[in-house]
């Protein structure tokens, strides 16, 4: 528990733009985490996160002058968080990079050590499930990761995603079949 | 038996009609359930303080800190209820002025107008060529219909100048 838990983000708000350095601080770290969390599900490779975490930050600074406190920050945060990692991962595949779990950087950031052979299958568990995310089309993981990973409404995903609520479903059905089919098929390699 | 995170019923609407029986419903619904029990076996890395730090840092760069006043100030400005107002107060404005030159400027007739009427009130004052030839032996001839009120007879009068302006003419018709 915070101290600071019981300031609303409104409040935050109203100080930061005053430029209340604390405030922002005291905002950013009640939401660094959900972002970080919605970006990386989304981006896939950690070595991307980070910077697609803090063009989130760096986004939502600049625009705080101009938010409006009708609307929830949670929920703006959201769209921004998910909106901004779809941009980075398109803008990030156009240049031809890929995830590669092989490379040992990345592997240090996304596995434990390992030292048994339960750990070596739980890695290669999590690598084939990784793949088979990464084969998923950016829209489709998005919606499912929203849903599924931060709960939210279909209503909120399809305002997020700027489509209706029946083509956030059609995606979250084709991720879950095509999700389903390359597991299967990977696990069982 | 049903998970909160992904119940039975959002399950059979996301593929409807795609079951024949409840069994077939059922053991597809757990087959999907352990597919989100895999996917939980991916974490995610947590974020260390000082990643944490380093993010907050180089984003607050990025706040205006000049701007700020201006910032509030704007972000007033957006709210809808006071751009409203705003236009509102701004057209009427805008109008009171564009009413107020047209009432104020008298549109001089153009030479080559057969006949150019200007109203100011009550009053109707004619010229043009056609006044002109009516009255050809005055200079810079004028009719001026005047009325008191609406309701009250009109009184018309003829302006002009005599002697290439020595004579001032005013002649009750």
């Amino acid at each position: 528990m915070n101290g600071n838990d019981w300031i609303s983000d409104k409040a935050l708000i109203d100080a930061i733009q005053q430029g209340d350095r604390d405030a922002a601080a005291c905002l950013y770290h009640r939401h660094i985490d959900r972002v970080h969390r919605i970006c990386h599900r989304i981006v896939l490779d950690p070595s991307q996160t980070l910077d697609c975490v803090q063009e989130v930050w760096l986004k939502v600074f600049r625009s705080l002058g101009r938010f409006r406190c009708q609307r929830s920050f949670a929920a703006w945060l959201n769209a921004v968080a998910a909106n901004t990692a779809i941009d980075h991962y398109r803008r990030w595949k156009r240049h031809g990079s890929r995830v590669d779990l092989d490379d040992p950087e990345v592997e240090s950031l996304t596995t434990d050590e390992r030292a048994d052979g339960l750990q070596l299958d739980d890695r290669v568990v999590r690598q084939r499930i990784q793949e088979a995310l990464e084969e998923i089309s950016v829209s489709q993981r998005t919606a499912f990761v929203l849903r599924y990973y931060e709960e939210m409404p279909l209503p909120q995903i399809a305002e997020i995603l700027g489509c209706r609520e029946g083509t956030v479903r059609t995606h979250i059905r084709r991720c879950l079949l095509a999700l389903r089919a390359r597991l299967m098929a990977k696990l069982n390699q | 038996m049903d998970n909160p995170r992904f119940p039975l019923e959002e399950f059979k609407s996301l593929l409807p009609d795609r079951f024949e029986s409840q069994e077939r419903l059922l053991s597809e619904y757990h087959s999907f359930l352990m597919l989100l029990e895999q996917l939980d076996r991916v974490p995610v890395p947590e974020l260390s303080a000082r990643q944490k730090a380093e993010i907050f840092r180089q984003s607050w760069q990025g706040w205006p800190q000049g701007w700020s006043w201006a910032w509030a100030r704007l972000g007033l400005l957006r709210r809808p209820a006071v751009t409203f107002a705003m236009g509102i107060v701004l057209g009427c404005s805008l109008m009171f002025t564009v009413a107020r030159s047209r009432a104020a400027v008298p549109q001089p007739p153009s030479p080559s107008q057969p006949l150019a009427v200007e109203r100011a009130g009550y009053t109707q004052i004619y010229t043009g060529k056609v006044v002109d030839r009516l009255y050809p032996q005055i200079e810079n001839p004028k009719i001026v219909v005047e009325r008191p009120q609406e309701s009250s007879v009109p009184q018309r009068v003829l302006y002009g100048t005599l002697d290439q302006g020595e004579t001032y003419v005013v002649w009750n018709l």
